[in-house]
């Protein structure tokens, strides 16, 4: 009788704390630009001119995404390399700061939106590989699983929770591995895949 | 979580066998260190310490017990009854031994220490709460407590020495657990790299840091799937059964004396604590010395 007590007493309190554990970790669905933290660029880039108006591919500035574990900022260069260029818009506030930034030789210090905690390993070559190598999906879809929306903001600013159970609920589903969808595979699941 | 979700699958938690599924399909990492080739240097405990941002605790705490040296070099004296042996010291290097059926996995109330489909016995560092249960379990004790917050509360790291952390590794902090991964960084990128150009890791592609620096090749790592590796070869050469607990080879030996070599045999392949049924990974091969005069 004490042990059939005792199990219902902890199955009680098992069930009541899963039930306030999952009230409070329910992923949240939303996906508007308004998760993340504003943060403030030394000069505001204006992400929608770039990839929306121009068409811009993501990953000609985030050049390292399709060959590294990091997508990296691109340097000054790169905009210069269009911006020497573009007469139109040199007198520009921004472009002038830009400039202004070039003739002192001083890199912009971007600073981070997505930041990942220490203990995270997280490799932007493999899922670039994964979904727009094999299975050709448009480039700007892709990114926008993670980084949202991208096109229609100016500094790009984190939208999606980029919680371990976020990343999770991608992992356990059967994604197909090339562009005719014959064969499914799962994301790996295991701790020390994505853990350091 | 709900409570579907956490009943659904309650049958199965730490029930399947290492085995079977999925396991152990592309890969099982396993090691092989020739006792015979070891001189006891430590050049692998150093490297560890470098490729694993391991910071050094001191002699004082290193008395009270606050080791954290992933990698360490056992010593044992010949015995025959001499304190300084003719033969000198032999030496074994000793970490987390990988088990199969790990016994530190299953008392882990936070499941912080899980096995992985390679074979491996994952520690995850930010869902370890430090209780230490899994050290206490583990029969090679080469767990080991941080007790110390050392990046934040005491510059073991003084400048310039964060330059050369390793980036692909967390600098734990104090209250968790931390062993052995057999440079999981390193296996993770080989991973990457393979799967990228549609293969699997070749033999030699990946080495852990402690087999690199060791001068005199005394420790093998690889893949035991893989009928190339050098490890596997010499676990089949030496008889020696991931899956056993009492290696054939060894029946008929209990007329042997401890200690003597097995005279029947030219093999030297052995597991440490065998019997204990924890099926480590990594196989010693047993130094071969004329006996004293
Ligand atoms: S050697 Fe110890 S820490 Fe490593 S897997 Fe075995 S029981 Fe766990
Ligand atoms: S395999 Fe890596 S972590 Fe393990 S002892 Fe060797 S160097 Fe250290």
């Amino acid at each position: 009788m004490r042990h059939i007590l005792r199990l219902s007493i902890l199955l009680i309190g098992l069930f009541a704390s899963s039930a306030s554990f999952s009230a409070d970790t329910l992923p949240p669905v939303n996906t508007a630009d308004d998760l993340g933290p504003q943060v403030d660029q030394p000069i505001e880039f204006p992400h929608n001119r770039h990839a929306k108006d121009m068409g811009i591919n993501c990953m000609y500035c985030h050049t390292y995404a399709r060959r590294a574990p990091v997508a990296g900022i691109p340097p000054l260069q790169k905009c210069m390399g269009c911006h020497n260029g573009i007469e139109s818009v040199k007198d520009k506030p921004r472009i002038k700061e830009l400039f202004k930034h070039w003739e002192e030789k001083k890199p912009i210090a971007w600073k981070k939106v997505h930041d990942l905690p220490d203990y995270v390993r997280f490799n932007h070559e493999r899922h670039v590989k994964r979904f727009i190598v094999q299975q050709d999906k448009p480039v700007q879809e892709v990114c926008g699983y993670c980084h949202g929306d991208v096109k229609e903001g100016t500094v790009a600013r984190r939208q999606k929770p980029l919680s371990m159970g976020w990343c999770v609920s991608c992992h356990e589903k059967a994604h197909p591995t090339d562009k005719t969808a014959q064969a499914t595979a799962q994301g790996p699941n295991d701790c020390w895949q994505c853990h350091k | 979580m709900s409570v579907s979700n956490l009943l659904a699958n309650w049958s199965q938690f730490r029930q399947a066998h290492p085995t079977e599924g999925d396991f152990h399909k592309e890969y099982k990492w396993a090691m092989a260190i020739d006792l015979d080739a070891c001189t006891g240097c430590n050049a692998c405990s150093v490297a560890c310490y470098a490729e694993n941002n391991i910071p050094v605790v001191g002699k004082d705490r290193y008395a009270r017990g606050h080791a954290m040296h992933w990698m360490r070099v056992e010593r044992y004296w010949d015995e025959d009854n001499r304190d300084m042996p003719d033969q000198g010291a032999q030496f074994l290097p000793m970490m987390c031994q990988q088990c199969e059926a790990a016994p530190c996995e299953t008392v882990c109330p936070a499941g912080a220490t899980n096995h992985t489909p390679d074979g491996l016995n994952s520690q995850i560092y930010n869902r370890c709460v430090g209780s230490r249960y899994c050290s206490a379990n583990c029969p090679f004790k080469v767990r080991y407590f941080n007790w110390w917050d050392f990046p934040k509360e005491e510059n073991v790291f003084a400048d310039p020495l964060p330059l050369q952390l390793n980036p692909d590794v967390t600098v734990r902090t104090k209250g968790v657990m931390e062993k052995c991964t057999f440079c999981v960084q390193r296996l993770t990128v080989a991973k990457h790299n393979a799967r990228n150009e549609g293969r699997l890791v070749q033999e030699g592609e990946v080495q852990t840091a402690c087999q690199q620096s060791c001068p005199t090749n005394a420790i093998s790592f690889g893949n035991m799937v893989d009928p190339e590796s050098r490890v596997g070869k010499q676990w089949k050469a030496q008889q020696v059964d991931l899956a056993a607990d009492k290696q054939v080879k060894d029946a008929g030996d209990e007329s042997h004396e401890v200690g003597e070599h097995h005279s029947g045999t030219q093999l030297r392949g052995y597991r440490i604590f065998e019997e204990l049924r924890a099926y480590p990974s990594v196989m010693y091969l047993e130094r071969v010395r004329e006996s004293a005069v």
